[in-house]
C-alpha cells in the first residue's frame, strides 16, 4: 500500500493514477481484504451523508456532488491502511474538503469561460416558494458562493456540522484564534448577505 | 475559548433559518450510496438494506461521540496540508468538556442512517442468472428509482463481483450479461462496465478488455472510475 502517501495529502486530490487496491487482486479474498471491505462499507454507511453535505456546502456544484462523494471515498480507500481506527470521519472530512476545493476551482474556471448562470430571482417571490427547500438551497449557495473560501469552510463546519472551534482548528491545521476570527467574519458576511438577499426578494416579508 | 451559539439556534429571520436548514439537512440519495459502494468495488447489498431501513440509532450517536474524541485540540498544525492535522488529532487526547457537550447532542432534523454493523454480504455460491435472487427484498414491487430496484441492481453486481473474486471470471461475465439485459438503463451501468473490463482481463481476454477500456475512457473521461479503467491500458 501507499505507506507514506498520507504524510502529504495534496491540496488537489488526484485519483487518476495507480491500481485500484481491490480490483487489482485476483483470486480469493484474504482476511485482510475482507476486513478492509467491512470497514469501507461501515464508513460509507456512517458517513456518506456527512461527506455529501460537506462537499456540497463547501462549494461543490450540485451536479457534481455524487461523483465527488465517490471520489472522496475512493481516495480514502486507497489510503485506508493509514487511517487509524476511529479516525475515519476526520480523514474523510479532510479529504472531502480537498476534493471540494478542487471542484470549486474547476467550476470557477468553467464560469469564467462561459459566463453562465444569470441569477434567477424572478420566480422566488412567494413564501411557499421560499419555504421550498430546493430554492432555499439555491439561495444558500448564492450566499456561500460569495464568501471567501477560507471563511466559507469555517462557517459550514461550525454552523452545519457543528464542530467546535477547536475541532475546526485541528481539521484545518490553523490556530484557534484564526478560526475564531474567520468565523466572526464569515457570520458577519452571511448575515449581511442574507438580509440583502431577503430584502431584494420580498421587501415586505420580515421576521 | 468561548463558543458562540450556532446561528440556527439564534433565531434569526425565517428566511435565514430556511437557508441554514437547507445547509444542515442536505442528504444524499440511496443511488449515491449504491454507486459509491460499487465504485469502491465492495459488495453493497447489505449496506443498502441497512440504510434504507432508516432511522437514527444509538450506534449513530456513538459515532457522533467518537468523533468528538478524535477531534481534540491541536495547536501544532501550521500548514494547509491535511494530514498534519490528522496526525495531531491522533496524538491529542482529552477534548474540552464543552466540546463533548456540543458535539454529542443529537441533531433532530437529520436522521443518520442506521450505523449498525451491516450483516455480511450475501454469499453467492452458485451462478445466479436472475439478479433478483440476490436482492434482499424481492417481495417489494421493484419500481424504477426505488430503493428496492437499486438493491436488486446492486445485488446483481455483487453476485458478479463475488464470482470474480472467487476466480471464476466466466461466471462473472455471464452474470454481467444478465445484468445488462435486466437493467439496460440501470443506475450502475458504469460500475458494471468496469467490472466487465476487469472480468475480461482476468479471463485472459486482454484485447477485449483493452478495447472496452479505451471506449470507456473515450466516453467517460472524467468519470471517477476512469483511473481504474486506465490501468488496463498501461500493461
Amino acid at each position: 500500500m501507499t505507506e507514506l502517501a498520507l504524510q502529504v495529502v495534496p491540496g488537489i486530490v488526484e485519483v487518476q493514477s495507480g491500481v485500484h487496491p481491490l480490483i487489482a487482486q485476483p483470486g480469493m479474498k484474504t482476511d485482510h481484504e475482507r476486513e478492509r471491505e467491512a470497514r469501507l462499507r461501515r464508513m460509507v454507511d456512517d458517513h456518506l451523508d456527512f461527506v455529501a453535505r460537506v462537499l456540497r456546502n463547501a462549494g461543490t456544484p450540485a451536479s457534481e456532488v455524487d461523483d465527488e462523494v465517490q471520489r472522496t471515498f475512493i481516495t480514502v480507500a486507497r489510503r485506508l491502511d493509514d487511517v487509524r481506527l476511529g479516525s475515519e470521519k476526520s480523514f474523510l472530512l479532510q479529504t472531502a474538503l480537498n476534493v471540494a476545493a478542487h471542484a470549486r476551482r474547476t467550476a470557477a474556471r468553467r464560469r469564467e469561460v462561459s459566463a453562465e448562470e444569470a441569477p434567477e430571482l424572478v420566480d422566488l417571490a412567494t413564501p411557499e416558494q421560499l419555504a421550498d427547500r430546493k430554492r432555499a438551497r439555491r439561495l444558500l449557495d448564492r450566499v456561500l458562493d460569495e464568501m471567501e473560501p477560507d471563511l466559507r469552510t469555517v462557517f459550514v463546519l461550525y454552523e452545519f456540522e457543528e464542530l467546535s472551534m477547536a475541532e475546526i482548528a485541528g481539521v484545518l491545521s490553523i490556530p484557534s484564534g484564526t478560526v475564531a476570527s474567520r468565523l466572526r467574519r464569515a457570520r458577519g458576511q452571511f448575515k449581511k448577505r442574507v438580509q440583502a438577499l431577503e430584502s431584494s426578494l420580498r421587501p415586505e416579508v420580515k421576521r | 475559548m468561548s463558543e458562540p451559539r450556532r446561528l440556527r439556534e439564534e433565531g434569526g429571520s425565517a428566511f435565514e433559518q430556511a437557508l441554514l436548514d437547507a445547509g444542515a439537512s442536505y442528504r444524499s440519495s440511496p443511488a449515491v450510496r449504491a454507486r459509491t459502494l460499487a465504485a469502491l468495488g465492495i459488495a453493497g447489498t447489505a449496506a443498502l438494506t441497512a440504510s434504507t431501513a432508516g432511522g437514527a440509532s444509538s450506534a449513530a450517536l456513538l459515532t457522533k461521540a467518537g468523533w468528538t474524541k478524535i477531534l481534540a485540540i491541536s495547536g501544532l498544525g501550521m500548514t494547509a496540508a491535511a494530514p498534519v492535522g490528522y496526525y495531531a488529532w491522533q496524538k491529542a487526547q482529552a477534548p474540552e468538556p464543552a466540546v463533548v457537550a456540543v458535539a454529542a447532542a443529537p441533531r433532530a432534523q437529520r436522521p443518520t442512517p442506521a450505523a449498525v454493523e451491516p450483516p455480511p454480504a450475501p454469499a453467492v455460491t452458485d451462478v445466479a442468472p436472475e439478479p433478483q435472487r440476490v436482492a434482499p427484498a424481492p417481495k417489494v414491487e421493484p419500481r424504477a428509482h426505488s430503493a428496492s430496484a437499486l438493491a436488486a441492481e446492486l445485488g446483481a453486481l455483487d453476485a458478479a463481483r463475488s464470482r470474480l473474486a472467487a476466480g471464476d471470471a466466466a461466471s462473472a461475465l455471464a452474470l454481467l450479461d444478465d445484468y445488462s439485459r435486466a437493467y439496460p438503463r440501470g443506475r450502475l451501468v458504469l460500475e458494471a462496465e468496469v467490472l466487465r473490463i476487469d472480468a475480461l482481463a482476468k479471463s485472459g481476454q486482454m484485447a477485449q478488455a483493452k478495447k472496452r477500456a479505451e471506449l470507456f475512457l473515450k466516453r467517460h473521461p472524467k468519470s471517477v472510475l476512469a483511473s481504474r479503467v486506465r490501468t488496463y491500458l498501461t500493461d
